[in-house]
C-alpha cells in the first residue's frame, strides 16, 4: 500500500561535519513514504540526532541534499518548519504550567483558541497529565516532562513528525500507549521519523527501519526484511548452572572465536548468547568448548534472530 | 486574525515572564525604592539642588526609578535567551515556524513593553507622593520614551551577550547580580553626583550608561529638556548601536544542535 504513495522525505548523499574532519552524518541516502513510520536505529553517537537536526533545518548540511514534502532543506527552511513537528531528544518546555505550555505552543503555531482548548483537554487526559496540569513544567518528573514534550507536538497540525527518542523515561504502559497513539495518527496522513534505542519499539511501531553506524546508513528495510537479510544468522542460547565471573563473555568469546561465523557473545544472568551465521553446524564444537571450560550446561536453544540481534550484528561488523 | 511571528513570540515571552518572581523583580523592587527608600530619605534629605533647580528627594528619586526600568526590563528580556537555551526552548522554537531574527525581535519587544509599561506605572505611583511633582509635556514624553527605548535595547543587548557567553547558571547569576548593584547604585539614579562625590564614584557614574538614561528621564520629568539632554540621548543611541551590533553578531553565531 505504502508503495503507491509519494515520498514525504527524500535524502540523498547527505553529509554533516562539525569540524570538517569527521562526518557525523556520512553520505546518508534514504526516503520516507507518505503515511509511513520510519525508524532510525543506531548506537549513541551513530549520527541519528544530527541527521534529525539537519532534516529539521536546525543545522545546515555540509553537502548532499534533502527534500521534505518536496521542499529543499537549504532553500525552503521556514516553509518546511511550518509543516513539521519535532520532539527533540533534549528536554524543552516553557517556564510555565503544563496547561500554559499547551496554550503558548498552540498560540505560537496559530491554532485557533477553541481547538487549543479541545486538543489540550484530550492530550492532558491521554498523556495522563491531569494531576500535573497546574504544575510548572520544571517541577515535573522526567517521564512527565517527556510526555508533555510529546503531547505538545500534537496540539498543532503537522505533515511530518520527527520523534527523537520520544519514550525515554516513560513507564512501559505509557510507552505502549504512546506508540499506539502515534500509530493512530498515521490515519491522518502523518509521516514520522522515529529514533529509539529500544528495538522492540521500532519492531512494534515502524514500517521500515534504517540502521546507522558511524554516520552511515548500514542497513535498511522492514523489520522482517532485515531479519530475513540476516537469515543465516542464528542465536545460540546456552544456560549455565553456575556462571563463575563477570568476564565470562570475554573468555567464552576468546575460546569460540576461531569457529567461523561467530560475531557476538553476551552473558546475561545465567545465559550465554552467541550470535553468528551457520551456528547450527557448529553447536557441537561450541558445547565442547563450553564444557572444557568447566561450565555446567543447563539448557540450549537455537533461535532465529530478533531485531536486537540484527542490530548487534550490523553495528558490530 | 493572523499575527506576525515576532508578535506571537512577544506574546509568548510576556506569558512566560508574568510569573510572580519576575513581576516582583520588575515592579516590586522599584516600588520598594520609590516608597520605602524615597519616603525614608525624604526625612533626611529634604531637597536636592542641581544648578539653579532645587527639588524634593522623592521628585529626584522618581526619575531614577523610572530610568532603572530600562535596566530591569533589559535584564528580563536578555535573560530570556539564557532561559530558553537552558530549558531547550531556543532550539525548539528554531525548528518551529520562526526565523532567528523574529526570535530576537520577540525578546527586544518584550523588554521594551516591560520597560515602557513599568515606567508609566512608576510615574503614576510617584505622582501620588505629595512631595513629588513633575512637569511633563509632549516633548518631555518623546525624550522619556526615546531614552527608555534606547536604554532598554542597550541593556537587552548587554544581557544577550551575557546569555550567549556565560558558561554556567552560576556565572550568569553572579554577573547579573554584580551588574545590578554596580549599575544601579553607582549611577545618578539614587544620588546626585556633585563635586563632593568621591572621584572614583564620579568616574564610575560618568561611565555608567544608566546615569545618562536617568539624566534624560530626569530632565524630561523635572528639570526640563536642554541641549545636553539631546547630547545624552545621542550618546545612548551610539552606545546602543555598538552593543546591539555586537550582540546580534554573537547571536547570529550561536551554534545550535551541538551535543
Amino acid at each position: 500500500m505504502l508503495d503507491d504513495k509519494g515520498y514525504a522525505i527524500e535524502v540523498t548523499d547527505l553529509v554533516k561535519s562539525y569540524d570538517g574532519v569527521k562526518n557525523a552524518v556520512d553520505g546518508v541516502s534514504f526516503h520516507v513514504k507518505e503515511g509511513e513510520i520510519y525508524g532510525l536505529l543506531g548506537k549513541n553517537g551513530a549520527g541519528k540526532s544530527t541527521l534529525i537536526k539537519v532534516l529539521t533545518t536546525l543545522i545546515p548540511a555540509t553537502s548532499g541534499s534533502a527534500r521534505i514534502k518536496d521542499l529543499d532543506i537549504k532553500k525552503d527552511a521556514i516553509r518546511i518548519r511550518k509543516r513539521i513537528g519535532v520532539v527533540q531528544q533534549e528536554e524543552s518546555f516553557d517556564y510555565a504550567s503544563v496547561e500554559k505550555n499547551f496554550d503558548i505552543y498552540g498560540m505560537l503555531w496559530e491554532v485557533p483558541k477553541h481547538l487549543i482548548e479541545k486538543r489540550k483537554e484530550e492530550l492532558i487526559e491521554f498523556f495522563n497529565l491531569g494531576e500535573a496540569r497546574k504544575k510548572r513544567a520544571f517541577e515535573l518528573s522526567g517521564g512527565q516532562k517527556k510526555r508533555l514534550q510529546v503531547a505538545r507536538e500534537f496540539i498543532h497540525d503537522t505533515d511530518i513528525l520527527f520523534l527523537d527518542e520520544p519514550t525515554v523515561g516513560m513507564d512501559p504502559v505509557m510507552r505502549r500507549d504512546v506508540l499506539n497513539f502515534i500509530r493512530e495518527k498515521l490515519k491522518d496522513g502523518l509521516s514520522i521519523i522515529f529514533t529509539t534505542q529500544i528495538l522492540e519499539e521500532a519492531d512494534f511501531v515502524c514500517d521500515r527501519i534504517g540502521i546507522m553506524d558511524k554516520g552511515k546508513m548500514v542497513a535498511e528495510g522492514t523489520s522482517r526484511e532485515l531479519k530475513e537479510k540476516f537469515g543465516t544468522m542464528r542465536k545460540l542460547v546456552i544456560g549455565i548452572i553456575d556462571p563463575p565471573n563477570d568476564k565470562l563473555s570475554e573468555s567464552v568469546f576468546n575460546s569460540v572465536r576461531e569457529i567461523a561465523g561467530i560475531s557476538h557473545v553476551t552473558v546475561t544472568g545465567r545465559e550465554i548468547s552467541i550470535l553468528g551465521s551457520n551456528l547450527g553446524r557448529n553447536v557441537k564444537s561450541i558445547i565442547e568448548i563450553i564444557s572444557s571450560m568447566n561450565l555446567a550446561i543447563d539448557h540450549i536453544s537455537l533461535d532465529v534472530p530478533s531485531l536486537d540481534d540484527v542490530f548487534l550484528e550490523v553495528v558490530n561488523k | 486574525m493572523k499575527l506576525p511571528a515576532f508578535v506571537r513570540l512577544t506574546i509568548r515571552n510576556v506569558h512566560v515572564n508574568t510569573d510572580p518572581g519576575t513581576l516582583f523583580f520588575m515592579f516590586g523592587i522599584p516600588v520598594f525604592y520609590l516608597f520605602i527608600v524615597g519616603i525614608m530619605y525624604q526625612g533626611l534629605i529634604s531637597t536636592v539642588s542641581q544648578g539653579s533647580y532645587s527639588v524634593s528627594y522623592t521628585a529626584f528619586l522618581a526619575p531614577g526609578i523610572v530610568g532603572m526600568q530600562a535596566f530591569t526590563a533589559g535584564n528580563i528580556g536578555g535573560g530570556m535567551l539564557w532561559a530558553d537555551r537552558r530549558w531547550g526552548m531556543f532550539e525548539q522554537l528554531l525548528v518551529g515556524p520562526f526565523r532567528r531574527t523574529e526570535y530576537l525581535f520577540g525578546i527586544i519587544f518584550l523588554s521594551v513593553i516591560f520597560a515602557i509599561g513599568g515606567s508609566f506605572i512608576m510615574i503614576i505611583l510617584a505622582s501620588v507622593i505629595k512631595s513629588a511633582t513633575f512637569n511633563l509635556s509632549i516633548l518631555s514624553y518623546v525624550y522619556l520614551v526615546g531614552a527608555l527605548i534606547l536604554g532598554t535595547i542597550f541593556f537587552t543587548s548587554l544581557f544577550l551577550i551575557l546569555s550567549i557567553k556565560a558558561r554556567s547558571m552560576n556565572a550568569y547569576s553572579t554577573i547579573t547580580f554584580l551588574l545590578f548593584f554596580l549599575l544601579d547604585f553607582a549611577s545618578t539614579a539614587f544620588y546626585p553626583i556633585t563635586s563632593s562625590t568621591p572621584l572614583a564614584l564620579r568616574i564610575i557614574s560618568a561611565g555608567n550608561p544608566l546615569s545618562y538614561i536617568v539624566n534624560i528621564v530626569r530632565d524630561a520629568m523635572v528639570y526640563g529638556i536642554t541641549y545636553y539632554t539631546l547630547e545624552e540621548l545621542g550618546l545612548i543611541a551610539l552606545l546602543m548601536t555598538i552593543v546591539l551590533s555586537f550582540s546580534v553578531w554573537l547571536y547570529g553565531n550561536i551554534k545550535t544542535g551541538i551535543q
